[in-house]
C-alpha cells in the first residue's frame, strides 16, 4: 500500500496562514483577553551599572488601580529551577536572576514589576517607584572588558563568561610562513537585534483551586516554555498548559523564556487575576537582547595561485550582562565553521565570550554568522592582493561534489552539499562577466559599482536534546476530515502550510480536508518548536511516521471491504482503491465511519478508530545546507550612499516542500542581513546608555531599501525525510558578507578594505578619504615555489598527502580538535537551536564520524 | 509607551481653539496630525496636561491662490498639498518637498501647520517656508497676526509663536518668470529625516543672469537656515559661470551647531550638505534656463 504521487510537496501552495494574517485576524499574545486580567509594567534601570540601595514603592502602591509592586526580594526566592531544556541542566550557565538583585547591570535591567488594572496605570505607577541607586563605573565595551578594572559579575574574573579553543595557532605556523599572501584582518561587527514585529509578551493565569497554570506566550517553542515554567515554579509539568497561535517573529529572541517572562510567571501566583505583560518597542530594543556584537581576528594563508593553505580565527563576542541562553557553546561554531565550504587543509580557532554592562546576548538567526563574514571578506581581500578575480579564487577552493563527504579541518563532516554549483548558478544568474565589463565602463564614467558574494555551508536540523525528536498525532475524523497535531511554535515559518501539504500527500486527500492544530501543549505531542532550521525536516519526519501507520490501517480496512490484498490498495483523491481498478474506490469517510462506528466489521487485528501518533528520530545529527549570495551595488562616493542593484541567492535546501515558503524564509533573512550590513546598530554611548531605542534611530531596511531578491535552487537530497534540509537561518548568514564585499569591490579603485560594520554613509566616505593607493599584489608577498611545502603540489597543498583528500588526515584533525577543546562545558545546544555545533558534542561527533570514514 | 494622563479638548472653531490655548497656557499643547507629538506623548517626552485637538477645525484647511501668493490653511495635510495643482503651479518648491516627508501614511495625517509649529530643523517644510520668505499667520484672543518665516524659527524645536497663539495658515509668495526649483536631501533611508537637505529657488533674467535666488538648508543646524552669503554671491552672475560645487561650499562654509549623532557627525553632514546644495542648484538652474 502506498500513497499516490505527491500532489502538494514541491508545489507553490498558497499559505494556509495567509487569509487570517493578511486580513489582520491573526491571534497574537496581546489578542488574548481574560476575565479580570491585570497588566504588568517593569521599572527598569536608567543606569548601566549601579548598586541598588533601596526601593520605595509606597507612592506607587497608593496610585489608582495598582495591585502590587514586586521587587527581587518578592519574586527571586520563589525560583525552584531555572534552566533550559535546549541547553541542559549541567552547563556552567551564566547568572539570570528574574529581577535585579543588589546591582543593576545594564540600562533596561528590570528592577521592579508593577501590576495594575491596565498598562497605562501600570506605567503611571512605575514612574512613582523610587529606586535609590549608587552609580558604579560601568563596563560598556566588551572589547576592552577583559582588561577593565571593574567586573560585570563578581564571580567572573576578567569579565570572561567562557572561552574555548582548538589547537594552538603555532601548529599552523609553517603554513602561514610559507604562504604567498597571508590575509590578516580584524573584522568588527556591530550589535544588532532580532526585532520581531511582535515584541515579547505573555499572559499567565493561575488557578489555585485546581493547581493549574495556563500560559499564553509569544514563543518559538511552547513545550520549552511549559517545561521551563514547571521547573521555575516547581509545578508538575502536566499542570502547566502553554498556548500560542501566531507569534510575530522570533529569530532566536523567543527560543527560551527570558528574565521578564520568569518575573511574570512568578508574579502570576501572587495577584488576583490573570497577568499580562506585553513588551513595548522601547523595552524590546533596550532589554530583549542583542546579537552579532563581536570581532574576529582572522587570517587566511594563500598560495600564489589563490589556493587556501590554512585558516585561523580568534573570535571575541559581547554577551552583555545577562546572555540568554548560555552563549559560550554557540561561539565555538564560529571557529568550527570558519573554513566554510572550501578546501582548507589546516585550521584552528579560539573564542571568548565577554560580559559587558549592556543588554544580554541572545540567539539570532545563524548565531555563528561571523564565520562567514570574516572568511568571505578576507577571501576578497586576498584576491585583490593576489590580483586574482575573487570569483576565480573561490572556484579554485570551493568543495566539489566528488570530494564529499568531506571533513573540514575542525572535523565538521560535510555531506550532500553543492557549494560550487550554487556559486556558479549565482554567477550565471548575474552574468558575472557582463557585470565586470559594465563595471569597467562605469568606472570610466566615474561611477562606482561592485559585486560581492558569500558562499557558506550551515548546519540545520541538529538533532539533540530538546531537538532530538519530533512527534505528530494525526486524527482522521469520522467524516474523513484530517487534523494533524504537532508541537508548533510557528513564528512566521509557515509550518501550518507545511504540515497540511505533507499530510495531504501522505494520506492522499485534498489539502482542503486537512487542518493542523499547533501550539497548545495540552493537545499536541511534545516537540522542540521552531529553531535551528529544523521545522521542515523534523515535521516531515513526524508526519511521515504517523501517516504510515494510518495508511497501513486504511489499506487493511479497504482491502477487507474490497476483497483485495492490502498491498494493492492505493490512496488518492480521498479514496482507497485497488490499484488499476479506478471504479473500486472507497471514500475515506466510509472507512472512517467503519473504523469508529462499526468496529465489528473491521478485519481481525486492526484497531478501531483512525487516530495515530508517531515520533521521528533522525539518524543524522546534522543536515547540511548551503547557498551562495550575490549582491551588486552602486556607491555614491560623495554622500556614502549604498544602493543595492541586484540581489541573487542560489541555495540548496534539498527538494523544496513549498518554493514560496523557501523563498519567503530566504527573503526575510536576506533583508535582516542587509539591515545588519548597512543600517541596523544597537549602539551604546561610552557610559553604556543605549542610543537606538526607537525606530527613529534603530534603522530597519524598508521595502525601498531592498532590491527584488532573485532565487536559484539546486535541490540535492539530504539523508532524512523527503531529502529536505533546513532553510530558516541561511538568508541572514549570507547577506552581510555579500553586501560588504560588493561595497568593497565598488571601492577597490580607492584601495579601500572594509573591516568594520555597519557601512554607514559616513564610514564609507571616511574610508575613501583615508584610503591609501590601490592594492596591487603586495611587494612583501612571497610567491611560493609550487613544489615547496605549501605550494599546491607540496605535502600540505590540496593534493599533497596531508591535504583534504586524505581522509586519515581529516579524521585525525577532528580527533585533535576534540582533544584540544579547552572547556569543561557539557552538552549545549546552539543558541538558535543548532545543537550540533556545541564544542563537546560537535567535536566528539566529528571525531567519531571522522573515525568512521577512516575505517 | 503609553502617554501620561491628559485632558482632551476638541474645539470646533479656530477662535475656540485659540481661546482654549490662551486659557490653559503653558500646560496645553495643540495637536494636528500628531505625527511628531503622539510618539513624544507615548515616550512621555511630552507630558502636557491638556491636548487641544484641531481635527474638527475645518476652517484651518484649504489652499487658495490670490494676490501673488498661495495661502494654505495650517490644518491642510501634506498629502493634500502634494495633490494640489495650485501648489504645483504656484509653489513648486513646496510641492517637490512634499514626497520627501516621511511616508504616505505620515503625509495623510501630517499637516503644514504641524510641520512648521513643530519646527524640526531637519524637516522639509520649515526650510521651504524660510527659503520662500513665507508669512506665517496666527490667531489669538488678542487678534490675528503674521510672522515672517525669517523670524519664526527661533531655536531647536522652538518658534516665535506665543503660548496663546494658534498657527492658522501660511502664505507663500508665487515666483514668476524664468524660475527653477529643486529640493535635494540625503537620508539614511527614504522617508527618514534628512542628514542634510537643500531647497533651492532661482529666477534668471533674459541674459541668463541670476535675478534672485534662495537656498534653504535643513538638517544642518538647530533651525532651518538660509545660505544668504551663497545667495548674494550668486545673484547677478551669469548662471553658466557659477560652479554649483562652489555654491555648495559657500552655503555650508560657516555653519554653526551642525547636529552630530549616531547617524552622522557634524563633519559628514556638512560635506553632504555641500553636495546636496550643489545638486539642487544644478537642477534649479537647469529648470530655469529651460523655462
Amino acid at each position: 500500500m502506498r500513497a499516490a504521487a505527491a500532489r502538494y510537496a514541491g508545489a507553490r501552495v498558497a499559505r494556509v496562514e495567509d487569509p487570517r494574517l493578511l486580513t489582520g485576524h491573526g491571534t497574537f499574545v496581546d489578542d488574548v483577553v481574560r476575565p479580570g486580567m491585570l497588566h504588568a509594567c517593569f521599572v527598569r534601570s536608567p543606569l548601566a551599572r549601579a548598586r541598588i540601595l533601596g526601593i520605595d514603592a509606597t507612592e506607587a502602591l497608593a496610585a489608582e488601580g495598582v495591585h502590587a509592586v514586586f521587587t527581587a526580594a518578592d519574586l527571586n526566592p520563589d525560583v525552584v529551577e531555572a534552566w533550559y531544556t535546549l541547553i541542559g541542566r549541567d552547563v556552567p550557565d551564566t547568572p539570570r536572576p528574574p529581577l535585579a538583585e543588589g546591582e543593576v547591570r545594564f540600562v533596561g535591567d528590570p528592577v521592579a514589576l508593577v501590576v495594575a488594572d491596565d498598562r497605562y496605570l501600570a506605567e503611571d505607577a512605575a514612574e512613582l517607584v523610587i529606586v535609590d541607586y549608587e552609580p558604579l563605573t560601568p563596563v560598556p565595551d566588551y572589547a576592552t572588558a577583559r582588561e577593565a578594572a571593574d567586573l560585570v559579575h563578581g564571580a567572573y574574573p576578567r569579565n570572561v563568561a567562557g572561552d574555548m579553543a582548538g589547537p594552538p595557532l603555532e601548529q599552523l605556523a609553517p603554513a602561514f610562513e610559507a604562504a604567498a599572501v597571508v590575509v590578516h584582518e580584524t573584522i568588527h561587527q556591530q550589535g544588532y537585534a532580532q526585532v520581531p514585529m511582535e515584541t515579547r509578551g505573555l499572559v499567565v493565569e493561575w488557578s489555585a483551586p485546581t493547581g493549574e497554570l495556563t500560559l499564553w506566550a509569544a514563543t518559538q517553542s511552547p513545550h520549552e516554555v511549559r517545561l521551563f515554567c514547571s521547573r521555575l515554579l516547581g509545578l508538575p509539568e502536566h499542570r502547566v498548559r502553554v498556548l500560542m497561535r501566531d507569534t510575530g517573529g522570533g529569530f532566536g529572541q523567543k527560543v527560551v523564556p527570558q528574565r521578564e517572562d520568569m518575573c511574570v510567571m512568578l508574579a502570576a501566583r501572587k495577584v488576583r487575576g490573570p497577568l499580562k505583560w506585553i513588551e513595548d518597542r522601547r523595552e524590546n530594543l533596550m532589554s530583549a537582547g542583542q546579537a552579532r556584537h563581536e570581532h574576529a581576528d582572522a587570517r587566511i594563508a594563500l598560495a600564489a595561485d589563490g589556493t587556501i593553505l590554512a585558516a585561523a580565527v580568534d573570535h571575541v563576542q559581547d554577551v552583555g550582562a545577562y546572555p540568554t541562553p548560555w552563549p559560550v557553546g554557540t561561539a565555538a561554531a564560529v571557529g568550527m565553521f570558519f573554513p566554510g565550504p572550501y578546501r582548507v587543509p589546516q585550521a584552528t580557532w579560539s573564542t571568548a565570550s565577554v560580559f559587558s554592562n549592556t543588554a544580554g546576548r541572545n540567539a539570532y538567526r545563524g548565531p555563528w554568522q561571523m564565520e562567514s563574514l570574516a572568511r568571505e571578506v578576507l577571501l576578497d581581500a586576498g584576491a585583490r592582493r593576489l590580483g586574482i578575480d575573487p570569483a576565480e579564487l573561490r572556484r579554485r577552493n570551493l568543495l566539489r561534489r566528488d570530494e564529499l563527504p568531506y571533513f573540514n579541518p575542525n572535523g565538521m563532516p560535510y555531506s550532500d552539499i553543492t557549494p560550487l554549483e550554487t556559486f556558479e548558478q549565482a554567477l550565471k544568474m548575474l552574468d558575472y562577466e557582463a557585470f565586470r565589463s559594465e563595471q569597467e565602463q562605469a568606472r570610466a564614467q566615474g561611477r562606482h559599482i561592485g559585486v560581492g558574494t558569500c558562499t557558506y555551508v550551515e548546519p540545520t536540523t541538529a538533532a539533540m536534546a530538546l531537538h532530538a525528536t519530533e512527534g505528530a498525532t494525526i486524527r482522521i475524523e469520522p467524516s474523513g476530515k484530517v487534523n494533524v497535531y504537532v508541537s508548533g511554535g510557528s513564528s512566521g515559518n509557515s509550518i501550518e502550510t507545511t504540515v497540511v501539504q505533507l499530510a495531504a500527500d501522505a494520506l492522499g486527500v485534498d489539502i482542503a480536508d486537512v487542518s493542523t492544530i499547533q501550539g497548545d501543549t495540552a493537545v499536541t505531542p511534545f516537540g522542540g518548536g521552531a529553531a535551528g532550521s529544523r521545522s521542515g525536516s523534523m515535521t516531515a519526519g513526524a508526519v511521515g511516521e504517523t501517516a504510515a501507520v494510518l495508511r497501513e490501517r486504511i489499506a487493511a480496512i479497504a482491502a477487507h471491504k474490497l476483497e483485495a490484498a492490502p498491498e494493492d490498495i492505493e490512496l488518492a483523491d480521498g479514496h482507497a482503491r485497488v490499484r488499476g481498478v479506478p471504479e473500486s474506490g472507497v471514500p475515506l469517510s466510509e472507512i472512517a465511519a467503519l473504523a469508529y462506528f462499526q468496529p465489528e466489521q473491521l478485519p481481525p487485528g486492526v484497531p478501531a478508530g483512525l487516530e495515530a501518533s508517531g515520533r521521528y528520530r533522525p539518524e543524522n545529527p546534522i543536515i547540511w545546507a548551503n547557498a551562495t549570495h550575490l549582491c551588486t551595488c552602486e556607491v555614491d562616493v560623495t554622500t556614502g550612499e549604498v544602493r543595492l542593484l541586484r540581489y541573487i541567492v542560489s541555495e540548496d535546501c534539498g527538494p523544496m516542500i513549498n518554493p514560496n515558503v523557501v523563498e519567503g524564509q530566504i527573503a526575510g533573512g536576506v533583508v535582516q542581513g542587509i539591515g545588519g550590513a548597512l543600517l541596523e546598530h544597537l549602539a551604546y554611548d561610552e557610559d553604556g546608555n543605549p542610543v537606538a531605542t526607537t525606530f527613529m534611530d534603530y534603522l530597519l531596511p524598508t521595502a525601498a531599501d531592498v532590491p527584488d531578491i532573485e532565487y536559484g535552487h539546486i535541490e540535492t537530497p539530504a539523508p532524512g525525510p523527503g531529502g529536505y534540509k533546513g532553510v530558516g537561518e541561511g538568508g541572514a548568514i549570507g547577506a552581510p558578507p555579500a553586501v560588504v564585499n560588493a561595497v568593497a569591490d565598488a571601492l577597490a579603485p580607492f584601495g579601500v578594505e572594509i573591516t568594520r560594520l555597519p557601512l554607514t554613509p559616513e564610514r564609507i566616505t571616511g574610508l575613501i578619504r583615508n584610503a591609501s593607493a590601490p592594492h596591487g599584489p603586495r611587494t612583501t608577498a612571497r610567491v611560493d615555489d609550487p613544489n615547496g611545502p605549501n605550494g599546491p603540489n607540496g605535502p600540505n597543498g590540496p593534493d599533497g598527502p596531508n591535504g583534504p583528500d586524505g581522509t586519515s588526515s581529516a579524521s585525525a584533525t577532528g580527533g585533535a580538535i576534540s582533544a584540544d577543546v579547552a572547556t569543561s562545558a557539557g552538552g549545549e545546544s546552539g543558541a538558535d537551536g543548532v545543537s550540533g555545533v556545541d564544542d563537546a558534542s560537535a567535536a566528539g561527533s566529528a571525531g567519531s564520524a571522522g573515525g568512521a570514514v577512516g575505517r | 509607551m503609553k502617554p501620561a494622563p491628559f485632558a482632551y479638548h476638541a474645539p470646533a472653531g479656530a477662535a475656540e481653539a485659540a481661546a482654549l490655548l490662551a486659557d490653559l497656557g503653558e500646560d496645553a499643547k495643540a495637536i494636528a496630525g500628531g505625527q511628531s507629538l503622539v510618539p513624544m506623548l507615548a515616550l512621555r517626552l511630552a507630558v502636557p496636561e491638556h491636548l487641544v485637538d484641531l481635527r474638527r477645525v475645518d476652517e484651518l484647511r484649504g489652499i487658495e491662490e490670490r494676490d501673488g501668493t498661495v495661502r494654505i490653511g495650517a490644518g491642510t495635510t501634506q498629502a493634500a498639498i502634494g495633490r494640489s495643482a495650485t501648489v504645483a503651479r504656484g509653489v513648486p518648491l513646496l510641492a517637490r518637498a512634499t514626497p520627501l516627508i516621511g511616508h504616505f501614511q505620515i503625509r495623510n495625517r501630517g499637516t503644514l501647520g504641524g510641520s512648521l509649529a513643530h519646527a524640526d530643523a531637519a524637516a522639509e517644510y520649515p526650510a521651504v517656508a524660510l527659503a520662500l520668505d513665507a508669512r506665517i499667520e496666527t490667531l489669538s484672543p488678542r487678534g490675528t497676526g503674521t510672522i515672517d518665516a525669517a523670524a519664526f524659527f527661533t531655536g531647536l524645536w522652538t518658534t516665535a509663536l506665543e503660548p496663546d497663539e494658534l498657527l492658522t495658515g501660511v502664505a507663500f509668495p508665487v515666483w514668476t518668470g524664468r524660475r527653477g526649483f529643486a529640493v535635494e536631501e540625503f537620508a539614511r533611508r527614504g522617508g527618514d529625516f534628512a542628514l542634510a537637505g537643500a531647497a533651492v529657488a532661482v529666477e534668471l533674467d533674459g541674459d541668463d543672469r541670476v535675478r534672485r535666488c534662495a537656498i534653504g538648508l535643513f538638517g544642518l543646524g538647530s533651525t532651518p537656515l538660509r545660505a544668504r552669503a551663497a545667495e548674494a554671491a550668486a545673484t547677478g552672475e551669469v548662471a553658466a559661470d557659477i560652479d554649483a560645487d562652489d555654491v555648495g561650499s559657500a552655503a555650508t562654509a560657516s555653519l554653526e551647531s551642525v547636529p552630530s549623532d549616531l547617524h552622522a557627525s557634524a563633519g559628514h553632514r556638512t560635506r553632504v550638505g555641500a553636495a546636496v546644495v550643489a545638486r539642487a542648484w544644478r537642477r534649479a538652474i537647469r529648470e530655469a534656463a529651460d523655462a
